[in-house]
């Protein structure tokens, strides 16, 4: 409970009136302060706790208290526990004052309110549309409200999007997208240049929006565990392990070891194929194709692998409400046991190939460098906020049962591609060694049962750092189990505008070089 | 002389029908080595047909410059083998260095549409493409000159060191001139990387086709040099032909080897590659001066 004499001494010091303060879960504390108070609290928590908008979000209550309430969620780190600061914006003037100009990572959030609820954010800087592309998508629409229903279909509102605009001599602006060359996601990047430097690189995103906060509302909790899956598919598993923990962590479940542990499993077996293709992905993009070559390889090793163990490459359908689908035995043991070997040995000899390639380290070197002060001021979070000299791992933050593990947390100060790509070698081997020690944990657990979990309504956040980064989730259930709201919060969310950061500088041709070590999500930044 | 013609007649058209199997063979062993099956060595040829039957889309910003340019490149290349067969040194033409010379403009002639072709339509892209491929070739021509007039001093058929550092040089700009990894990278689909494709990335249909039929050609015509500098006393050899096509083959694989085994260079750094070639070639004619 030291948590929270903390929070409320340093309120106190600056004379907020806290209206009520709970801890429902260890790992949660939730504050409510008076309306006039809250851009106030938030900015002395956003100092104190040297935290980032972790998330920012709103709820539709109307038809309860009518109101629009606010949650914005800090991280602290030192007491190992979520932060929320509640707020009520009334439904006749939805409006509250921007924070976006003190604390640059609620800036995103808040478009997004705007946007899905209509709530306005007085003062934030930037009114365009952030997924709601405002050439098909008809005003005063708000999805995210309970009372919407779907417009008709307008091939063309009129509005068009403004990008913004670097003038002077020379300076021309390349388009790209949002219809690629290569098979990924569509964005479009707006480049401006001056002869080959990048000057500005503005980011529009939202062409995969599918509305998958809306499509959760009304769902039952095992559902959405399936959609779950399909929210950004590199990180099936990531997703539906923070769906399940959350759920679980709002009915107050307790999940038996055995299932613990294989989730751990899967999740750094996903780690390692990602970050594994990322590599070649990296090479690929420096036109150096035989540790390219060779990296797919690899990944294909392991996705054969996760066939084998979980009957998908992809990991999907493993988890379930409770626990996991399947058991992880001797015969499984012995399978991912040998194949691991294999795969420790070929990923050394890729680490060699790339770091001993002059040609290669002299691309990578220096190349995209996000800054540790911008990646803090934007709330980078994850594998790239590692690589920029940001301690921050959830699995170490929130331990669960990672505390019986023992990994190192991989760190990197360069922020640039070569530190990207250290960080992911790292994570590597890191995961090869939680595997192992998980196969020899599974081998003396106890078997595999079922439990079942009385429904019960309730609120939580869930969180797991999935390979690119935290994957938050925020849930209301109801009575019956079902999904009243639901925020998801991607890593990739942030971390598109720290590449937009990270390139400048940079010449064009090293823009693609830049991307993948970032590697980001279209589809989990687009809902 | 008729005689001579016609027999230089029939080697060019000989050798505009192989070029592409070159660059078919050069993509194969790229692939064995990466451990891929990858596509037959025929390929080139199959998609040159393919893009023959095509029909070409067109940006309505395009003007002459556009439809002409396929035409002019193409027209170039072939003008380009015609010549540098006149020119094997000591055969033909008593001053093959200015007929090398020539051959160069011809080329350039072409790269010079081209660039204009790229910007004509009008994409960021295309512009884009142009400047680059100007940039990098205004640091290769020089050194090719070089290269060739240290080789034609020599002589040509006996063996001698400044021939090898000429032909080292000469090796380092076609590396450049073919849109070769560490300079450009043609199996890329990263339109931002691009340096040769992005000029072309406008053209579809015959144009591409014509476009695709000239750097095979083009690409001929620097092996040729280069199998000139680096094997100089094959030339003579009896079985010539199948002497000849072990070289086109042997320099082929080499630029395989080079281009998988390095990664591509950060565009600005082909400054110092190109800089390199054109101190080995200083050297070649250091060397050449003092009759090495």
């Amino acid at each position: 409970m030291k948590e929270i004499h903390f929070i409320q001494n340093i309120l106190a010091s600056e004379k907020i009136d806290i209206v009520d303060l709970s801890r429902p879960f260890p790992d949660e504390a939730r504050i409510t302060v008076a309306g006039a108070d809250f851009a106030k609290t938030c900015k002395l928590l956003h100092s104190c706790l040297s935290s980032p908008v972790m998330a920012f979000f709103a709820e539709d209550l109307r038809q309860r208290s009518g109101a629009f309430t606010l949650y914005c969620v800090f991280l602290s780190i030192q007491a190992q526990s979520w932060v929320f600061v509640r707020q009520d914006v009334a439904a006749d003037t939805p409006e509250f004052a921007s924070l976006a100009k003190d604390i640059h990572s609620a800036s995103l959030f808040e478009r997004e309110m705007r946007e899905m609820f209509g709530v306005e954010p007085v003062g934030n800087p930037d009114p365009r549309s952030l997924r709601l592309h405002s050439e098909v998508w008809p005003a005063g629409r708000y999805p995210l409200r309970k009372d919407f229903t779907m417009p008709h279909k307008n091939m063309d509102e009129g509005v068009r999007y403004r990008f913004k605009r670097v003038e002077g001599e020379g300076i021309f602006e390349i388009p790209v997208g949002p219809v690629h060359a290569g098979i990924i996601g569509p964005g479009h990047f707006r480049f401006s240049a001056a002869g080959e430097p990048i000057i500005n690189l503005e980011l529009r995103l939202g062409w995969t929006h599918r509305g998958i906060e809306k499509l959760l509302e009304g769902k039952s909790s095992l559902d959405a565990v399936k959609i779950s899956e399909c929210i950004s598919g590199d990180a099936a598993f990531g997703y539906s392990m923070a769906f399940c923990q959350t759920v679980e962590k709002a009915q107050g479940a307790y999940i038996p070891l055995r299932s613990q542990l294989i989730r751990v499993l899967c999740l750094e077996l996903e780690r390692l194929y990602n970050h594994i293709n990322d590599m070649g992905g990296i090479a690929l993009d420096v036109g150096f194709s035989f540790p390219a070559q060779f990296a797919s390889l690899i990944k294909e090793a392991i996705l054969r692998l996760n066939d084998a163990v979980c009957g998908s490459r992809y990991l999907k359908g493993v988890n379930t409400i409770g626990g996991t689908l399947i058991d992880i035995d001797m015969a499984k043991r012995a399978l991912i046991h040998t194949a691991l070997i294999k795969i420790k040995k070929d990923f050394r000899a890729l680490e060699e190939m790339l770091f001993s390639s002059v040609s290669f380290m002299d691309r990578a070197d220096a190349t995209g460098i996000l800054r540790a002060k911008t990646a803090r001021d934007l709330g980078i979070t994850g594998l790239a906020a590692r690589a920029s000299g940001i301690g921050l791992d959830m699995r170490k933050v929130f331990p669960g049962i990672y505390h019986s593990f023992s990994f190192k947390m991989a760190k990197e100060q360069a922020g640039d591609v070569t530190a990207r790509l250290k960080v992911r070698c790292s994570e590597v081997i890191e995961s090869l060694e939680i595997i192992k020690q998980c196969l020899e944990k599974l081998g003396t657990c106890s078997p595999q049962i079922k439990i079942t979990i009385a429904k019960k309504s309730g609120t939580a956040l869930g969180c797991v750092e999935a390979w690119r980064g935290p994957v938050l989730v925020w849930m209301r259930l109801d009575a019956a189990g079902y999904i009243e709201r639901c925020k998801i919060v991607d890593p990739s969310f942030h971390n598109w505008e720290g590449l937009s950061y990270a390139v400048l500088g940079n010449i064009i041709p090293d823009f693609p070089l830049c991307n993948k070590s970032f590697d980001l999500s279209y589809p989990g930044n687009d809902l | 002389m008729l005689n001579t013609i016609m027999v230089i007649i029939g080697k060019v058209f000989a050798l505009a029908i192989f070029a592409p199997l070159v660059s078919g063979i050069i993509r194969k062993t790229k692939n064995t080595i990466r451990m891929r099956n990858g596509p037959s060595v025929l390929q080139p040829y199959y998609n040159v047909r393919k893009l023959f039957l095509k029909d070409e889309v067109i940006s309505k910003n395009a003007s002459w410059i556009f439809y002409a340019a396929p035409v002019i490149v193409f027209a170039g290349s072939i003008c380009a083998l015609v010549l540098v067969l006149m020119a094997r040194p000591g055969h033909l033409v008593s001053n093959s260095a200015a007929i090398l010379i020539a051959a160069f403009f011809v080329l350039s002639l072409g790269r010079f549409f081209m660039a204009l072709a790229g910007l004509d339509a009008g994409s960021s892209f295309g512009g884009m493409g142009s400047s680059r491929e100007v940039f990098i070739s205004s640091f290769a021509e020089p050194v090719a000159f070089i290269a060739i007039f240290v080789f034609c001093m020599g002589g040509g058929d006996n063996f001698r060191v400044s021939g090898v550092l000429a032909g080292f040089a000469l090796f380092m700009v076609v590396i450049a001139e073919t849109s070769r990894i560490p300079v450009d990278n043609q199996e890329t689909h990263l339109e931002l990387t691009m340096v040769h494709e992005a000029m072309v990335l406008e053209y579809s249909g015959r144009s591409l086709a014509l476009i695709e039929l000239a750097s095979h050609i083009k690409q001929m015509v620097f092996f040729i040099m280069l199998s000139w500098c680096l094997f100089p006393a094959a030339g003579t050899a009896p079985w010539g032909w199948a002497v000849f096509s072990a070289e086109i083959g042997v320099i082929g694989i080499a630029m395989a080897f080079i281009e998988i085994s390095v990664a591509k260079m950060r565009l600005f750094r082909t400054v110092d590659f190109l800089s390199f070639s054109f101190f080995i070639a200083l050297a070649a004619s250091i060397a050449s001066s003092l009759g090495l």
